[in-house]
């Protein structure tokens, strides 16, 4: 008599629930912060309405060492899938996952992957390599200014991908690189800008998460490109375009495989996302649906540069290479070699892409970057 | 060269400012740890009333809210007597919290009409100037510095104790609420949830370093925001790790300040007054 008791409340509850599937995400920082924590909460929300069998929940500013409690409340409320979206989380996802073996898990920017965890990133290489072009173009002094978060292999991809695109229209110019050491600290955003204005650079692109760098050169008359989320409103007439990330693309094509059955807890080891222009997940522009500020667009159409032996403008050969790299079968990849270090040794063959792996794990300083580079290879 | 002096001044005004205000509390006795959560909430404050209405109210409504901030130290630390560091510290969580609580809808927002950073970094230097006056050449500052020293002597002679410590607390939390909107109005001009990141701090130990002189802390703060600029300016250049340059202000400072003569702190500071004791 109790068995069917129990059977039916079982029953009851799976009802209850309905055919809902619970996501639950864990945010590094505040959802308010207009960068990365900012844009993957947009990704959330944007899923949870393209999605009506969708429920889902959240908890924000959570110190990289508290994940493990935090996913325990998840699965206690019935979590069935939980995002991880901070690559400090690596560790306390795997133990996580062991413990917790059938519920799902993924895991952003991570690297190492389990039977029930995912691996996913959102990459803006393509993005900064056209952006490059653009700065190259605009650029008078032909120094162009990247404020840095941390030398880390992500960054450093960013910044040798937006490195060539400059180098690709202006063969002598340079990029000026001064690391922060934080995701976020407009202070040190602030003074580096100051710092690299000084210097003589014209033209900004950066990896932090307020619009500081966008604000300090547009005061100097500086352009600039935003970062993660349109930032077009913070300097009108300065913002020439940017990178902007679009989670939602990733987060709704992996919960509809779960429902789906298609993912499961015990075949996601081969499961990582490493998405680009093609899939959508990431966007060149200043502003949703404006790939270059129309500002800038004459301008850019008078500069020219040399692609396999003809003059083309600059704002032609960029709108080529994004809609190529939109295209379900891009040909062009910026890290096509050869390519050299700034040190002159060959890191991709002529002839060659590189690699995931190579991209993931990029120390090397591409040519025309100068400044501090931890971690350089010899 | 100039480009430094000016980031000198222009990043070091935020850091005098709140210095001059908590100078200004523990000259009459009060440690004010509280600094680094006023100034979330008076750069809070400063920005929602820019945005609503316009800069100049927005910089008042950051000096008011400063000003309450020292008042509401003053109920715990002069009128309930209470331990002068935890107020502090509780005034500085609690600030830093309610501010990102309270401004998740002004962030990430273009402020159009910001406030000139050269113009407020002159009424900053002004003030320094005006508050050496003040304490050195007023019969206030003679009440105040004795209420710092000796506060059963000042008693005695007629000098109402608790009054000039609370007006000792509002005068520099206005000062701290200054520093606040000059960030959120003028520095960055934005705001975000841990903006002030750590410069109320920075403020505290400087009170202490500039041995509780206004014009010792125009020198720090400008040594500060000089090294601070400094680090990104040099970065590359000189072969040292950049992780090593960003402590290269707070080491520098230390030092400096340090070797420049010796410091003494007011007699009576961090202890309650009661009459009679």
């Amino acid at each position: 008599m109790r068995r069917v008791l129990t059977l039916l409340l079982a029953l009851g509850l799976g009802f209850a629930q309905g055919d809902k599937l619970k996501a639950c995400f864990i945010y590094v920082g505040p959802v308010g912060d207009a960068g990365w924590t900012y844009a993957h909460d947009l990704g959330r929300k944007k899923a949870e309405a393209a999605l009506p069998w969708l429920e889902t929940r959240y908890v924000e500013s959570v110190p990289e060492a508290q994940a493990l409690p935090v996913i325990d409340r998840f699965v206690r409320e019935g979590c069935q899938v939980i995002f991880a979206t901070s690559f400090g989380y690596g560790e306390a996802v795997l133990e996580a996952a062991k413990k917790y073996p059938n519920v799902i898990f993924a895991h952003a920017t991570g690297v190492k992957r389990a039977p029930n965890v995912a691996t996913y990133m959102a990459d803006f290489y393509q993005v900064y390599y056209l952006n490059g072009l653009a700065a190259g173009a605009l650029s008078k002094t032909g120094k162009v200014g990247y404020v840095a978060a941390f030398p880390i292999p992500e960054v450093k991809r960013h910044i040798n991908a937006f490195a060539l695109g400059v180098r690709a229209v202006n063969p002598k110019a340079q990029v000026l690189v001064r690391w922060i050491n934080a995701w976020y600290d407009p202070a040190k955003a602030r003074e580096a800008t100051e710092a690299l204005l000084a210097q003589g650079a014209d033209v900004f692109a950066f990896t932090e998460d307020t619009p500081t760098v966008i604000q300090t050169a547009a005061r100097k008359g500086a352009y600039s490109f935003g970062h993660y989320t349109p930032m077009l409103k913070f300097a009108p007439d300065h913002v020439v375009s940017g990178q902007i990330v679009h989670w939602e693309v990733i987060y709704i094509d992996f919960l509809k495989k779960v429902k789906e059955g298609v993912y499961t807890p015990k075949n996601l080891q081969n499961v990582d996302y490493f998405w680009l222009l093609q899939h959508g997940a990431v966007e060149m522009g200043a502003d949703y649906g404006v790939p270059i500020n129309p500002k800038h667009v004459p301008l850019l159409q008078k500069a020219k540069l040399a692609v396999g032996g003809k003059e083309v403008a600059v704002y032609d050969r960029i709108m080529t290479l994004l809609k190529d790299m939109q295209s379900p079968k891009p040909t062009f990849d910026p890290f096509t070699g050869p390519i050299r270090d700034r040190k002159g040794v060959v890191r991709i063959p002529a002839g060659k892409k590189a690699s995931l792996e190579e991209l993931l794990t990029m120390e090397w300083a591409a040519p025309g970057v100068v400044g501090d580079w931890p971690g350089e290879p010899k | 060269m100039e480009e430094a002096l000016l980031r000198a001044v222009l990043f070091g005004t935020p850091i005098l400012l709140a210095s001059l205000g908590a100078l200004l509390a523990e000259r009459s006795g009060v440690v004010h740890l509280g600094v680094e959560g006023v100034m979330a909430l008076s750069a809070l404050a400063a920005f929602a009333l820019a945005l609503e209405t316009s800069p100049l109210l927005g910089l008042l409504a950051g000096m008011g809210v400063g000003v309450l901030g020292g008042v509401a130290l003053g109920v715990f630390a002069v009128t309930l007597r209470a331990n002068q560091f935890v107020a502090g510290l509780s005034l500085a969580a609690l600030g830093l919290g309610a501010s990102g609580l309270l401004g998740k809808r002004y962030e990430g927002l273009p402020l159009a009409n910001p406030l000139p950073e050269g113009g407020l970094a002159l009424l900053a230097l002004g003030l320094a100037l005006l508050l050496h006056l003040l304490l050195y050449r007023t019969r206030f500052g003679l009440y105040l510095r004795s209420v710092g020293e000796n506060p059963k002597a000042a008693d005695l002679f007629g000098v109402n104790v608790e009054g000039v410590r609370y007006g000792a607390l509002a005068l520099g939390g206005g000062l701290i609420g200054l520093a606040g909107a000059y960030l959120s109005l003028a520095y960055r001009p934005s705001w975000t949830d841990g903006m002030t990141g750590g410069l109320g701090w920075v403020a505290i130990a400087l009170v202490i370093l500039a041995a509780w002189e206004p014009l010792r802390a125009v020198f720090g703060a400008y040594l500060f925001g000089l090294l601070f600029f400094l680090q990104f300016r040099l970065q590359g250049s000189v072969p040292i790790p950049s992780e090593a340059f960003a402590t290269m202000p707070y080491l520098l400072v230390i030092l400096v300040l340090a070797l420049s003569g010796r410091t003494r702190a007011p007699k009576a500071l961090g202890v309650p007054f009661e009459r009679g004791r």
